[in-house]
């Protein structure tokens, strides 16, 4: 796979200290939809920031295509489409002026712009609205306005900053049904940044995870979430009658069982590497051998959720109260370490 | 030539805006009116005689004060110039603006331009305005559209200022605030509503330094009395410099601000 983009040790010191990005190195290969997961102030919007040239980076190596993004603005600009988290439409506008100024932005002729307008508002179902202010619009067709108007210039990489930010559940699903398409059709390659971890699961090919400006973790959504223990069985027995250990040692030896664990109130804790609904036949088969019943059972997969728990120390929802202390704590540490 | 072109599309989107609020033109248009016709009127009684004619070069108060309220509209025009700045960072069209492969000098002179060009189409309604209200310009069709030069780059230097405070201020509100400060000062320590000789000795030596003052000299020449090179040169030539100055500076200030 060719790579779209690279970034290898890159740093960002904000003039007034605060550390942002802090030695992060990653590379997306073409066509991937490569996600970027991490609390408030982690440094995602600054990586992306950098990446399409609304920042300079304080020092790294970064590549989009195979081009330094430092030496050529201009190209990565026009290679590069971006949709901020704030959706940055002019609601006293029509949707179709939106887009089409932003078509002279990026320096396309009248007849592109028509052609290229009407296509991208028919692809996102606002070609019909099209003359209406966008004051007028849902915010779900504000944001797939916003998004439409990255895509005037056909970008090679699309780039979206928490895209599904405050939308509800119908919408979210819309926005991410014309990612895949983008992708599919179009052979795009999409970077975002998320705070919605099933979506994420569900939509990107791998994932990484920033905390503190630092990569935490980085691989496809099944390896991480195997990496941190895999599927969990929970099984109670009854007539088992003093043979404890003899049926853990028979469950131990299933294939796939990591660990077999007694909890407190008696049921078994059964870890699985992978295909934990694959196991429990399996048990079923044992325990009729053995004449032991199986009162219940239930399996539970690790979510996205648990693997950012796990690398971040803290989960999604705490972030937003946590940002403040967090930037303040950020910025002392940057201070601390240009030795001040 | 990128910037000529980023240039225009910025200031296109400003203009698009302009036109659509018509209810907004008309506003603007209504100060100029009561100006004219409340003040006007009334002053006209003091100088429709001898003295006055002296005083003011003119009987007419009417056509001594157009030129002022003409300087005025365009005075509060270019003073919120930079509020679209303000506007636009804060719904991120800023970003998205530099996210693009534009020139970024186009930004700020984009603003400023459209500011300039709904200067010169106020001044052209003032005028028509002033016309109905019996006003004469002395030279014409051709004074005229020297005057909506000077008047539209006169709002040049004061987007060109406003734009510079808007590169670092975050809420329209402070940018509000800061501008009305000066808009009034401005005014009333200058000619535009009052010769200079009427004024007791401070406020005259403030008078003469003020850009208002500077402006107000050519456009009431042109209105008044003729074409007087001698008098309507020197005034043009510091509106002309300042408006140079101006955007040179607020240009400075925004690269300043939005490179980190």
């Amino acid at each position: 796979m060719q790579t779209a983009i690279e970034v290898n040790d890159l740093v960002k010191v904000y003039k007034n200290g605060v550390r942002a990005v802090d030695g992060v190195s990653f590379h997306v290969g073409r066509g991937e939809i490569f996600g970027l997961l991490g609390p408030n102030g982690a440094g995602k919007s600054t990586t992306i920031k950098i990446l399409i040239g609304l920042l300079d980076p304080t020092a790294g190596d970064l590549r989009i295509n195979g081009v330094d993004i430092r030496r050529h603005p201009a190209e990565i600009k026009r290679a590069t489409g971006y949709a901020a988290q704030e959706t940055a439409i002019d609601d006293r506008l029509t949707g179709w002026e939106n887009i089409t100024l932003q078509g002279r932005f990026y320096h396309l002729s009248g007849r592109e712009i028509r052609v290229r307008a009407t296509e991208v508002l028919e692809m996102f179902n606002l070609y019909d609205r099209r003359k209406h202010l966008t004051a007028t619009y849902s915010g779900g067709m504000l944001k797939r306005l916003d998004i439409a108007c990255a895509l005037i210039h056909r970008p090679q990489i699309l780039f979206l900053d928490e895209p599904t930010l405050g939308l509800d559940v119908q919408t979210r699903q819309v926005i991410w049904d014309y990612v895949e398409q983008l992708r599919t059709e179009h052979e795009m390659t999409i970077f975002v940044t998320t705070h919605y971890m099933e979506e994420a699961d569900v939509l990107c090919d791998r994932v990484a995870i920033i905390d503190n400006g630092e990569i935490a973790a980085l691989d496809t959504p099944d390896a991480l979430k195997a990496g941190i223990g895999g599927d969990v069985i929970y099984v109670r027995f009854s007539g088992i009658d003093g043979n404890e250990s003899a049926l853990q040692s028979r469950i131990g030896a299933v294939s796939h069982v990591r660990q077999v664990k007694p909890t407190a109130d008696g049921t078994y804790r059964v870890i699985v590497e992978q295909a934990g609904e694959e196991t429990i036949p399996q048990l079923f088969m044992l325990c009729e051998q053995l004449g032991v019943t199986i009162d219940a059972v239930s399996l539970k997969k690790p979510s996205l959720d648990d693997v950012y728990l796990h690398f971040t120390g803290h989960a999604m929802r705490d972030d937003t109260e946590n940002h403040e202390a967090h930037m303040k704590a950020r910025f002392m540490r940057g201070r601390a370490r240009r030795g001040k | 030539m990128t910037l000529l072109f980023d240039t225009w599309y910025v200031a296109k989107r400003e203009l698009i805006k302009f036109f659509r609020t018509k209810v907004r033109l008309v506003f603007t248009l209504i100060q100029p009116v009561i100006w004219l016709a409340f003040m006007g009127n009334t002053m006209n009684r003091v100088t429709n005689n001898p003295f006055g004619a002296q005083m003011f070069g003119t009987s007419n108060y009417l056509t001594f004060m157009t030129p002022g309220v003409i300087l005025m509209t365009v005075l509060f025009g270019g003073v919120f110039g930079g509020m679209s700045i303000v506007w636009d960072r804060r719904i991120g069209y800023l970003e998205k603006l530099m996210a693009a492969p534009i020139n970024r000098g186009a930004i700020p002179f984009g603003k400023a331009l459209a500011v300039m060009v709904q200067g010169a189409i106020q001044v052209v309604a003032i005028v028509v305005i002033a016309l109905l209200f019996g006003v004469r310009f002395q030279t014409g069709i051709g004074g005229v559209l020297l005057i909506i030069v000077i008047a539209s780059l006169f709002s040049g230097i004061l987007s060109g200022i406003s734009l510079s405070l808007a590169a670092s201020i975050r809420t329209i509100e402070t940018l509000m605030a800061i501008v009305n400060l000066f808009t009034l000062p401005l005014m009333f320590a200058s000619n535009a509503l009052f010769p200079i000789t009427m004024m007791p000795g401070w406020l005259a030596t403030i008078a003469k330094f003020n850009p208002v003052t500077y402006a107000v000299g050519p456009i009431r020449e042109l209105t008044i009395h003729g074409w007087e090179w001698g008098k309507i040169l020197p005034g043009t030539g510091v509106i002309v410099g300042l408006t140079l100055v101006f955007m040179l500076i607020s240009q400075i200030v925004f690269q300043r601000a939005t490179s980190e």
